[in-house]
């Protein structure tokens, strides 16, 4: 660590009782429970790989849903003996600033392109993992695997047997 | 829809065998006859009826004008670009400032394809088989037609005669489509392309033959056939857009913009560019499906003002050449209204002579309705007027009731 990596909040990073955390009152971000579920299992998997973010009174700038899995989850808590990792963003910061902090926090993310999602479904698959497991470990229904395994291939997907009967109105509009 | 689907005929032949008499009879009845397309799956159905049709009838190669919107994902490029080799197709790839609507922003409603002032914003590089001149079409920028606008420049009477321009327009995409394919001429699929253009010449029809066709029939064509088309779609049904929402035109527009959000998914390359080519793009594909954008819930009226005021506060967001272009609309469907009645508009019920509510006049004055594809709407059936009449005059006795009834008036 030199001077700079130090000054990092990552640098203050420490393990602590989740109770002295509390909520903040403004965070627009809602996680639905499928994504909730999605949380868990990655930190179940992968271990705790982010720690929260919050001010040194303990209000969370980032990480709320983190922090509420590890305050109230049995299985998330048991892993680390019910602790959460914290690190402090700087007191200096107005409330205006902090409340932008945390949109930053959400927003700053890209979303999935969906040809190379596809691609890592048809390998998993091809690789001799079950549609259902790709679906309990990735939290995708059964829709969205079925899509992307099938990589779209609409003629095939959107098709009927035969054409559908053609026909004119009896009546014709108006021209205008 | 029900009250554009009275009477319909069912022929004895399918969709396709209809399709191929169609355009036959527009070989039979036109000098020209060429195609519209976008690359999207209608046009691709149009298409290759067409080039079925002209084989037979000895009338290969077929003119095909691919109108290239700029925002566009290359796998539609790609196709049409495959289109543009095969042999019985006589491509041209128009690269135009063509105006197009941009619902995403207020203080810039339009954006042109492949502007020169813009080329630094383009989403796409020029394609090498690009077409960036047309005899007749304006230099200056505030006088660029639409595509509909400019449709006359391409049949020249003089070379062409008269011509048939085939599009890929189906009456199940929307109540204002339905209407467009039952429009009178001398068959319900043809239309004269209006004296209300600027490149009318007298010498031009408009032909939808595959009005008919249902998003399945668009579907199995390919799958029967073997036709090639464009990917695009596969990436629309992999992100889990249903068939009969999937589009790949410029989703800038009122209509496509609830769906600019799965571009950033279904097509990241042009994404990035896209989301900075017109103003408000970003925003619109974060918000076009909530109120910020009008999307089915509009925004509350706050009590005790009047209807009218609230109008004219989001008439006002508009630039003042736009707002005054909405106004005159919005005042427009209002004049109509009190020249059949004198009875109020009312907020939420539309009253049943006139399709009119206070609801349907914010939508407007919200999102502009620049191309007045938002009409009101009436009822279909004498059931249904007796329950409209029900629900107008419960809502009206409430107003009245609760002594509001003047935030409706004039």
């Amino acid at each position: 660590m030199n001077e700079k990596t130090a000054a990092m909040p990552l640098s203050s990073l420490r393990w602590i009782d989740p109770t002295e955390l509390r909520a903040n009152d403004y965070n627009p971000n809602h996680v639905a429970p499928a994504e909730m579920r999605l949380l868990k299992l990655s930190i179940m998997e992968d271990g705790w790989t982010q720690p929260i973010v919050a001010r040194s009174n303990g209000e969370i700038v980032d990480g709320f849903h983190r922090w509420t899995l590890g305050s109230s989850d049995r299985d998330v808590m048991a892993l680390t003996d019910g602790l959460v990792p914290v690190v402090a963003v700087s007191d200096e910061k107005s409330e205006a600033q902090q409340r932008m902090s945390t949109i930053r926090h959400n927003r700053a993310r890209g979303s999935h392109a969906v040809v190379k999602m596809a691609d890592i479904v048809v390998e998993l698959i091809d690789a001799g993992m079950s549609p259902d497991e790709v679906q309990r470990r990735l939290g995708m229904e059964y829709e969205e695997v079925d899509r992307l395994h099938d990589r779209g291939a609409m003629p095939k997907r959107a098709a009927a047997e035969a054409f559908g009967q053609a026909w004119e109105p009896t009546v014709k509009g108006e021209e205008e | 829809m029900a009250a554009y689907l009275w009477g319909t005929n069912r022929l004895a032949s399918n969709v396709y065998e209809a399709a191929c008499d169609r355009v036959a009879k527009c070989y039979e009845k036109y000098d020209h006859v060429a195609v519209s397309f976008s690359g999207g799956k209608d046009s691709t159905a149009t298409l290759n009826v067409t080039l079925d049709v002209a084989e037979k009838l000895g009338k290969l190669p077929v003119r095909t004008i691919f109108w290239d919107e700029e925002a566009i994902p290359f796998e539609t490029e790609h196709y049409v670009r495959r289109v543009a080799e095969d042999p019985r197709v006589e491509m041209e790839w128009l690269c135009l400032p063509v105006k197009h609507r941009n619902a995403c922003s207020n203080r810039e409603p339009w954006w042109y394809t492949w502007a020169p002032e813009a080329e630094d914003k383009w989403v796409r590089p020029l394609p090498p088989e690009a077409i960036t001149h047309v005899d007749g079409f304006p230099t200056d920028p505030a006088k660029r037609y639409s595509i509909p606008e400019m449709s006359g420049l391409m049949f020249d009477p003089k070379i062409h005669g008269t011509s048939a321009i085939l599009l890929g327009i189906r009456g199940q995409e929307s109540l204002t489509r339905m209407r467009a394919v039952r429009r009178k001429a001398t068959e319900n699929y043809i239309v004269h392309y209006g004296p209300d253009s600027p490149t009318y010449r007298g010498n031009l029809w408009k032909v939808y033959p595959v009005f008919d066709w249902t998003t399945e029939d668009v579907w199995t064509a390919p799958k029967l056939f073997g036709w090639d088309y464009n990917t695009s779609y596969d990436n629309m049904e992999m992100a889990g857009i249903k068939a009969h929402a999937q589009r790949c035109a410029p989703p800038y527009g009122e209509e496509p913009m609830g769906g600019l959000w799965m571009f950033s998914q279904c097509f990241p390359d042009i994404w990035d560019r896209m989301s900075e080519r017109v103003a408000g793009a970003a925003t619109a594909a974060r918000y076009a499906r909530t109120e910020l954008y009008s999307y089915r819930s509009r925004p509350e009226k706050p009590d005790g003002i009047k209807w009218r005021d609230f109008l004219k506060y989001f008439l006002r967001k508009h630039d003042p050449a736009e707002a005054a272009e909405v106004a005159k609309r919005v005042g427009m469907f209002i004049d109509r209204h009190y020249a059949k009645t004198s009875d109020p508009i009312l907020p939420t019920a539309t009253h049943p002579n006139t399709g009119i509510s206070w609801d349907f006049l914010l939508m407007l004055a919200v999102r502009g309705d620049f191309k007045h594809r938002k009409n009101p709407m009436f009822a279909d059936s004498d059931e249904d007027r007796v329950k409209g009449w029900a629900r107008y005059n419960a809502e009206r006795r409430e107003l009245i009731d609760s002594g509001r009834i003047h935030e409706v008036m004039p």
